[in-house]
């Protein structure tokens, strides 16, 4: 089968003509994205085992000639980076999806499934496009089914929210536009053929001179640090994700927040070695900032969402951080937490979401004795909030740990590994801080009467949680057969951007 | 014979003006509201179909007229909007009493004007396709008789148009004093013979831009533009925005790259000037309206520079010149589907919906909304619609003409446009219709052609190739 990537590109769009068949119809309209959505985790998950593990190249490659007369093609296929992301992106959407039908969504319920789909069209696409064009594409489709998801079943503020992520995530990527062209224009050969193909760019790119990189990869550089998003370009985060519906949140966090993080390691690092070279120091800068603020600005938060999405900026801070060291452990690393931050951050959205169903209060202050009525929400939410600040056995601990790892060998700017590896190593710190702190004053001290009649977790709720549970827990004892996945092509990337001379001939 | 024969699709769109004339005098006045559209758009898609019964291409009527692929591109587009603008029309000209014989018969004179101008091989068949397109439309700018705005909108328009048209005829005079003939090869031989420009030539180029850019509405001579778009009924302003505006940019590829193509040296950072000025001027004032109207006819503006960008590129070699056609077929399409969409409103006077009035738009007329929704993303430049695949191909010669800043100028301006049309959304979407909402005009004829080219807007957006191909074909003749 050689088909399965494009399989998963097309089940969301099959998906919605059904949804469009019984759009009168919410109960139909539920029914339709979750078997979709579920279709669509279990030919992912059949693709991760048809992944051959200890391959650096692309594998499943699918190429149809797209547009022949720009030479430009639809390529699809997944490395040891992107082959992990595909599956928690399809999981996180079948869990957003199935906690939405739960009732947490009461109107335009066929609207909502349908940018759900066509959402998860754009992500899976995303994380398997291998033309720059494809990629862009995809990268822009998640945009207008997040700013409708936002900016309908959104919080009081949505309309400001929605727009300033959108603008905000725009300006990144049409610069991003600009840049694409200038790659596609440069790759010209003698017989003026050109190309947007990532394999041969990745032959040709010897042709890209340094100066050219300088800007080029600051095109590319902005719109993914809009994204991800790195300080300064986080102000539009917390806005949107408090603003956001519950599953919005879970998808924003857990998946488009990657598409950021992956666009640095898939083409940014590979492409433009010496542009990345020139960045460097900014770029190590700006994440440790980026992690030791977000905790910091997390700890003062009163709002729980606005924590969480706080604590966002903080670990994508580690992220980037082990994308930047340029060697293996930092950044196999930044996948894991990658990983880890997908589930452990859409699992914490995801019962912040479920506590405010039933209280309708979000502010720290206004809960507290929690663990007394909700024993099982309370051993939930406790696991995912140890993961996140990375205790060891959990899944957070693996990937800051190897991005600190990576970052003190780190010798590549100023300072020195022994300088910004300690300094972000004083994040974790900070992490345990803010998330204990806000553990307890939610989770302890005397409960309130009026949350006394409220349920537990309801069966639903607790179906979306476990997996996310299971795979923390996973992730955190056995991190070795996912680092398998991800070591031989992270490798490879990381010689790419450390080597301007070295070329991959035959990439596949 | 075969002089006529080469210029059968114009005969066809004329004969269709002067049926629809005949027809709407003789017939029932209940009936004349049904039966003119349909003679209307069958009578061009006949002339479509003559377009593309292609005689040999090469010079005719002792080279006044010339038929090549770009020719034939134009017309197509031409009576495409025609078309696309004929049938969006009916309800709201019944709805406010416009008359319809007129109505459709100005549409097609004026198209006839438009395919003129782009066969035209020399500078009168240019001229008097200008005219001809030109003055049809001024008269539809009033055609509201009764209402201020209209008169205002069509006296506007034609003092300022005829006033263009002078410089315009006044520049190609000194062109005539330069090279001794009208026509656009012997003016291109004669150009590159002289080599530099000197003071006469630069007078001519000076007059010739000066004059198009006041009918393709560029930046500082779009001044007419927002009244008269704003003034005119609403399905005429739709027409206006993409017709008369594909049709200036046909002229200037025709004069600019044509006949003063050995002059690019001296136009062509201009022209990028001028391009960058007119995208941020129409994007930053339309960022302030909230009559949905007057903003998007700001927008056609800006939009004007992105095309005025990639003719600015034209040393980048064809792909300029199909960046040009490319985008003039999508702005054509989403333009003018934009403009159509407000037809739902029911409002007086010539007046298009303010923001307000367009709240919960979504929950009262969904499809509808959807379309609008598609053409404004497309307009903005998101994929996958064909508005997307036009700023690529924009930026393309852009930048390989070695004008980086004017790229960076195009996306930045995206983003500024990106806010005022997504705006529009929010209101459809994310309002509640309260307050004081217009009653909508139910029209089955509008749903039907919004959804058909709401539908083309995603399908050539996802598979842009074939009129791509097409496009680069076309400007091939451009390039010498």
């Amino acid at each position: 089968m050689t088909h399965l990537l494009s399989l998963l590109v097309v089940i969301p769009i099959a998906g919605l003509i059904p949804l469009f068949i019984f759009r009168r119809d919410a109960g139909a309209a539920k029914q339709v994205a979750i078997t979709t959505t579920a279709v669509e985790l279990a030919v992912s998950l059949w693709m991760l085992t048809q992944f051959k593990v200890g391959e650096p190249g692309f594998q499943l490659v699918e190429r149809v000639d797209w547009l022949p007369s720009l030479g430009i093609s639809y390529l699809v296929g997944v490395d040891g980076i992107s082959v992990l992301l595909v599956p928690m992106t399809t999981l996180l959407t079948f869990i957003s999806v199935l906690y939405s039908s739960g009732g947490a969504i009461k109107t335009r319920i066929t609207e909502y499934m349908t940018a759900f789909l066509l959402l998860e069209v754009g992500m899976v696409g995303v994380f398997v496009a291998l033309d720059l064009f494809l990629f862009y594409v995809f990268f822009e489709l998640m945009l207008v089914p997040m700013y409708l998801i936002i900016g309908i079943w959104g919080g009081p503020r949505r309309i400001y929210a929605t727009l300033k992520f959108v603008l905000f995530t725009l300006a990144g990527s049409l610069l991003m536009l600009v840049g694409i062209v200038a790659v596609y224009i440069a790759s010209a050969d003698i017989s003026g053929s050109r190309t947007l193909s990532l394999p041969d760019l990745l032959e040709l790119r010897g042709r890209f001179s340094a100066d050219f990189q300088f800007w080029v990869f600051l095109a590319f550089a902005l719109a993914f640090a809009i994204k991800l998003p790195m300080v300064p370009f986080h102000t539009w985060l917390p806005d949107a994700h408090v603003e956001a519906p519950t599953a919005g949140s879970i998808v924003l966090a857990g998946v488009l927040l990657k598409a950021g993080g992956y666009g640095f390691l898939r083409f940014g690092l590979p492409l433009f070695p010496f542009g990345v070279q020139a960045w460097l120091p900014l770029l190590i800068l700006l994440s440790v900032v980026a992690i030791l603020y977000g905790a910091i600005v997390s700890a003062v938060q009163k709002d729980l969402k606005k924590l969480v999405a706080y604590s966002s900026v903080a670990h994508m801070g580690f992220v980037t951080l082990g994308i930047f060291v340029l060697n293996l452990q930092g950044g196999v690393g930044a996948v894991l937490q990658m990983l880890n931050h997908g589930f452990v951050t859409g699992a914490l959205f995801l019962l912040v979401g479920i506590q405010y169903e039933k209280t309708h209060r979000r502010m720290i202050a206004d809960l507290g004795g929690i663990a007394n009525i909700w024993p099982l929400f309370t051993t939930f939410f406790g696991v995912f909030v140890l993961a996140s600040l990375g205790l060891p056995g959990l899944n957070g601990f693996v990937g800051e740990f190897l991005v600190l790892l990576g970052s003190f060998k780190f010798s590549g700017v100023p300072l020195g590994g022994l300088f910004w590896g300690p300094a972000a190593a004083i994040g974790v710190i900070l992490a345990a801080v803010y998330l204990l702190w806000m553990f307890q004053r939610v989770m302890y001290g005397p409960a309130r009467e009026a949350y006394r009649a409220l349920p537990d977790m309801s069966r639903l709720e607790i179906a979306c949680a476990l997996p996310l549970l299971v795979l923390t827990v996973l992730l955190g004892v056995l991190p070795q057969p996912f680092i398998a996945y991800i070591e031989p092509s992270l490798d490879r990337v990381i010689r790419l951007a450390t080597d301007p001379s070295f070329t991959v001939l035959a990439f596949r | 014979m075969s002089d006529v024969t080469a210029v059968y699709p114009e005969i066809i769109v004329t004969a269709v003006a002067m049926i629809v004339l005949v027809v709407d005098a003789v017939l029932d006045r209940r009936r004349a509201p049904t039966a003119l559209p349909i003679i209307t758009i069958a009578g061009l898609v006949v002339a479509l179909a003559s377009v593309f019964n292609v005689v040999p291409a090469g010079q005719y009527f002792r080279g006044f007229v010339t038929i090549d692929a770009f020719a034939t591109f134009f017309r197509a587009v031409f009576i495409i909007l025609a078309i696309f603008a004929a049938a969006v029309s009916p309800a709201y000209l019944a709805r406010r009493m416009v008359p319809a014989g007129e109505y459709y018969a100005i549409i097609c004179f004026s198209t006839v004007g438009a395919m003129t101008i782009a066969l035209s091989a020399d500078l009168i068949t240019l001229f008097i396709g200008l005219e001809t397109m030109t003055i049809p439309i001024y008269v539809l700018a009033g055609i509201q008789r009764s209402d201020r705005f209209a008169n205002e909108a069509a006296l506007k328009y034609f003092l300022l148009g005829a006033f263009s048209s002078a410089l315009l005829l006044y520049g190609f005079a000194w062109l005539y004093g330069v090279a001794h003939a009208t026509d656009f090869v012997t003016i291109a031989g004669v150009l590159t013979s002289q080599g530099i420009a000197n003071g006469t030539t630069i007078v001519a180029l000076a007059l010739i831009t000066v004059g198009l850019g006041f009918k393709a509405a560029i930046v500082p001579f779009h001044q007419w533009t927002p009244d008269a778009y704003d003034g005119a009924p609403t399905p005429a302003t739709a027409f206006m925005s993409v017709g008369p505006k594909a049709a200036a940019f046909a002229a200037i590829l025709r004069v600019m790259v044509g006949a003063l193509g050995p002059l690019s040296v001296d136009w062509s950072a201009m022209l990028a000037v001028l391009a960058a000025l007119t995208m941020t001027g129409g994007n930053i004032v339309a960022l302030a309206q909230t009559n949905t109207k007057r903003m998007l006819a700001y927008s056609s503006i800006a939009h004007t520079g992105y095309i005025l960008a990639a003719v600015a590129a034209a040393k980048a070699g064809p792909s300029a010149g199909a960046a040009v056609l490319f985008y003039v077929f999508a702005y054509g399409l989403m333009n003018l589907g934009a403009f159509a969409c407000l037809l739902y409103m029911d409002l007086e006077g010539t007046r298009g919906a303010t923001l307000d009035e367009l709240n919960g738009f979504a929950r009262r007329q969904p499809l509808g909304a959807l379309a609008f929704a598609v053409f404004l993303v497309s307009l903005t430049g998101i994929p996958p619609t064909i508005g997307f695949v036009a700023k690529f191909v924009v930026i393309q010669p852009v930048l390989d003409a070695g004008m980086a800043w004017l790229a960076v100028v195009i996306a930045l301006n995206a983003v500024l446009a990106a806010f005022y049309y997504l705006r529009v959304v929010v209101h459809m979407y994310m309002y509640e219709p309260e307050g004081k909402v217009p009653r909508l005009i139910p029209g089955r004829g509008l749903s039907i052609s919004l959804g058909l080219a709401s539908l083309a807007v995603v399908v050539l957006g996802i598979l842009p190739n074939s009129i791509y191909e097409w496009a680069r074909e076309a400007a091939l003749p451009l390039v010498r």
